[in-house]
């Protein structure tokens, strides 16, 4: 058995205002060179496992610490941080938050400057660190410069020239977009396989997780429910669900099939063994197209936002947009799909007149943007940014809805009723008097929602509303957004999270470089594979599966987008023998 | 309630990057923003002349958030390097520096527990002693009158009186209330009565400086307590803000902070 990097004895700890242990009796270890990871809900205690290991919790937070936890055979209470530091490096969510010098080159520098090593050592390093994540020539460049996923990987790199014996990396790529967030992946896995380095991650990727981990770490309010290999837990969906965690569709689709009597002894939990189950599984059971009608809704009446050739150049010369037209009529449940610098935030920004057309017009209600002011859209657009504390500047729940309509000038009996009415319709009443930011983030999106609400809008946008969300937070949001939609509100989401969309969405556009590559119904568009593809996103495992199935038995399928839908085709019998 | 079965440790801060409880970030944080609310100028005219700056509002709620003494360190250092980068609200530095400290100081002894429950009298012998000295200069040697006195210097006598008397306590009591309206304002006299003994202790130098006459006394007894209120109403309104925002997100608190 190889070395032990890091242990955990019996290790329970509470926050010092927490009512309840946020760890309760961890027992696990870690194996040098192993990728370790760690999953479960938002609150699970995934964040406070990562802090224990370079003593952090309880250094930095106090409260109440029970067992040992040891790294590098020290003990983490019983040793600085500043020292547990040179054996545990540590990446965070948010890439922002972690850069603070004005190079890459300064920014790794900087905690081997506060460990007091040399400057040849120092200058020696450097290189090999970014050579590791593959930053070389970005040595001068701003931090501020790099894309998110040259961020992370910054963040990565500055941790490594450390040296640690362990990194642990807390949802590194929660707050990326999929080109960055297969940059991080591919770089952790380098360095994992490659340089041997011992891999701690805590990511709500289950898809990457399934393929990437060698052991996976099941926490569920504190305690360890479950610890084993990827194929082991994420083949067990009921326990995963019943913990809100959201399995690999590659491995829903076949727990699906084996509940249909499907002769699948071992559930494949990533996309290569799922394909070689299905070729095994096709051959024994029936393919029955599922009979629904699946035709897209239309949607008649005048058009509620217009574009025409609409074109954006920012003032340092990039061309944003080139020429977008659509339509977007009332009722309608739209998402916005496509890399980042693809032209979604632009597009949006000229619907809240935030952006004024280079060329082109943009139409509201028929009536042309540049008619209007930015308070007249903000009555008739709602728009949820991606962060919602980048929205909540109040002391209170119940101020920060009644704000903008303060600002708007309804009299006071209004501003109450609706105020009232926005946080009944978020369930947000009893959190009138609280602190936004002492609510959870997912409660804090709703504060956002109900402070937007309060203002009536036709139209609601919501940006990125899934990103740095588990998969409860994530569903729940979007259950906000369909109960708005049954509302009569149209409904415009970004999101590069492809997979939890097909309940909700209808209609699908895809930009790509500026343009508008594809405006399709959502079966249409999620099956264009390759367009997708060629702006770096990424179909549901369940679309990828359904082409592969569509190839192997030579016949078309509709276009399915859901493992319920992808199982429901097969007709096996218990004998694993065509019915 | 889980029950843990490890042996229970105990949870200390190692690697002495703090003072006196208060983490060294914090301090640096702090002290930043004392030096950026030093380019304000808050006021036109003050006893020794010139404007002085905003971060005056904020010096003490540096105290209370940090504790006596690492308070007192980053007030001290956000004024220090605000003297040379905005001498325009600097009057006469090296008593705009120690006014920073004491008021920081001052602050940070306001308490309500038994956590050194006595330091206080350290800020009030300053603050008393250098209202004798100051007072004592103007009517004594200087031959002001008692009345011009005694309203001239108004604002200081009665905001040191309040730091002495335990108004001092229950205005500790009401920054660390749950209750955010109560903070704003134990923030807003706790500025006052905090303040007051880092002006008189300022003033005691300064008036051995200018020996400013009758006539400014007299106008000082308008001008001072409109000053008074809109200092302590610029820290109620940054620390009430600062107070639930730091609660709000859990961040560790300084041992000896107030709030």
């Amino acid at each position: 058995m190889s070395e032990i990097i890091a242990a955990l004895d019996k290790v329970s700890y509470k926050y010092p205002r927490s009512s309840d242990f946020v760890l309760k009796n961890i027992d696990l270890t870690i194996r040098k060179g192993e990728f370790f990871g760690v999953i479960g809900p938002t609150g699970a205690g995934k964040t406070t496992l990562c802090l224990t290991l370079n003593g952090i919790v309880p250094q930095f937070y106090g409260g109440r610490f029970f067992g040992h936890v040891h790294v590098a055979g020290l003990d983490t209470l019983d040793h600085p941080i500043s020292l547990m530091a040179s054996h545990v490096g540590a990446v965070f969510d948010d890439p922002e938050t972690q850069l603070i010098a004005t190079s890459v080159e300064n920014e790794i520098a900087f905690a081997l400057e506060n460990l007091l090593v040399s400057r040849e050592e120092i200058m020696a390093r450097i290189p090999r660190a970014l050579a590791a994540v593959r930053l070389e020539g970005t040595e001068k460049k701003h931090p501020a410069e790099l894309s998110g996923g040259q961020k992370q990987r910054l963040a990565i790199a500055a941790a490594l020239a450390v040296q640690p014996d362990l990194l642990v990396l807390d949802e590194p790529t929660s707050q990326l977009d999929p080109v960055g967030a297969q940059e991080v992946f591919a770089t952790v896995r380098e360095l994992n396989k490659e340089l041997g380095m011992t891999i701690v991650m805590a990511s709500h990727a289950a898809e990457e997780m399934a393929e990437y981990s060698d052991r996976v770490a099941l926490l569920s309010h504190g305690e360890l429910a479950a610890l084993g290999g990827p194929d082991e837990i994420y083949s067990q969906i009921e326990r995963l669900l019943q913990n809100d965690l959201r399995p690999p569709e590659v491995a829903s689709t076949f727990y699906l099939i084996q509940k249909k009597g499907g002769p699948i002894p071992k559930i494949p939990v990533w996309m290569g063994e799922g394909v070689e189950t299905l070729k095994k599984v096709q051959k024994t059971c029936e393919i029955t197209p599922p009979r629904e009608n699946w035709t897209a809704r239309t949607y008649g009446g005048e058009p509620l936002l217009s574009l025409k050739d609409l074109k954006h150049v920012y003032p340092d010369g990039t061309e944003a947009l080139h020429g977008v037209s659509l339509e977007i009529r009332e009722g309608e449940y739209v998402l916005i799909i496509g890399q980042n610098g693809a032209g979604k935030s632009t597009l949006v920004k000229h619907f809240l007149n935030l952006l004024k057309p280079t060329s082109g017009s943009v139409k509201v209600g028929g009536v042309e943007t540049s008619q209007m002011t930015v308070s007249d859209l903000a009555r008739r657009i709602g728009y949820v940014a991606q962060n919602p504390d980048n929205q909540i500047f109040n002391a209170t729940v119940g101020e920060e809805v009644a704000f903008a309509l303060k600002g708007l000038g309804y009299a006071a009996e209004e501003v109450e009723s609706r105020t009232a009415e926005s946080l009944a319709a978020m369930g947000l009443s009893e959190a009138r008097e609280m602190h936004p930011l002492s609510l959870p983030k997912g409660d804090r999106a709703r504060v956002v929602i109900a402070a937007i609400l309060a203002m009536k809008p036709e139209i609601i946008i919501f940006d990125e509303p899934t990103t740095g969300q588990d998969y409860r937070g994530a569903k729940y949001i979007l259950e906000i957004s369909r109960q708005l939609h049954q509302m009569g509100k149209t409904v415009i989401v970004i999101t590069h999270h492809l997979y939890l969309m097909p309940e909700y969405a209808e209609r699908v556009l895809v930009m790509g470089k500026g343009t508008l590559l594809m405006d399709a119904p959502i079966r249409e568009a999620y099956h264009a594979v390759k367009l997708l593809q060629s702006t770096f996103l990424m179909p549901p495992q369940a679309v990828l599966l359904t082409q592969e199935l569509e190839k192997l038995k030579g016949q078309p399928l509709p276009k399915l987008l859901t493992p319920d839908e992808l199982a429901g085709c097969f007709r096996c019998n218990h004998s694993g023998r065509i019915p | 309630m889980t029950t843990p079965s490890g042996e229970e440790r105990e949870v200390k801060f190692l690697g002495g990057a703090s003072i006196d409880g208060a983490p060294v970030a914090y301090i640096i944080v702090l002290a930043a923003v004392v030096t950026a609310l030093s380019f304000i100028p808050f006021s036109v005219v003050m006893a020794s002349g010139g404007s002085f700056p905003m971060a005056q509002g904020v010096y003490s709620l540096v105290g209370w958030v940090l504790g006596p003494i690492a308070g007192a360190v980053a007030s001290g250092i956000g004024a220090l390097i605000g003297v040379f980068l905005a001498p325009h609200t600097a009057g006469v530095a090296p008593v705009t520096v120690y006014g920073a400290v004491v008021a920081a100081f001052a602050a940070g002894t306001m308490v309500f527990g038994k956590l050194r429950s006595k330091w206080w009298i350290i800020a009030a012998v300053i603050g008393v002693g250098s209202i004798a000295f100051f007072f004592g200069r103007a009517l004594f040697v200087n031959g002001v009158s008692l009345k011009a006195v005694v309203l001239g210097g108004a604002s200081q006598w009665v905001g040191v009186l309040l730091f002495c008397l335990p108004t001092r306590n229950i205005f500790a009591r009401w920054i660390a209330s749950k209750n955010i309206g109560m903070v704003a304002l134990g923030v807003f006299f706790g500025t006052w009565a905090s303040f007051a003994v880092s002006h008189v202790a300022q003033s005691a130098i300064t008036y051995y400086m200018f020996n400013w006459p009758e006539e400014v006394w007299m106008l000082l007894a308008g001008l001072v307590p409109v000053e008074y209120v809109s200092r302590c109403l610029i820290g109620a309104v940054i620390g009430a803000g600062v107070i639930a925002g730091l609660r709000a997100i859990g961040i560790v608190k300084p041992t000896y902070a107030t709030y």
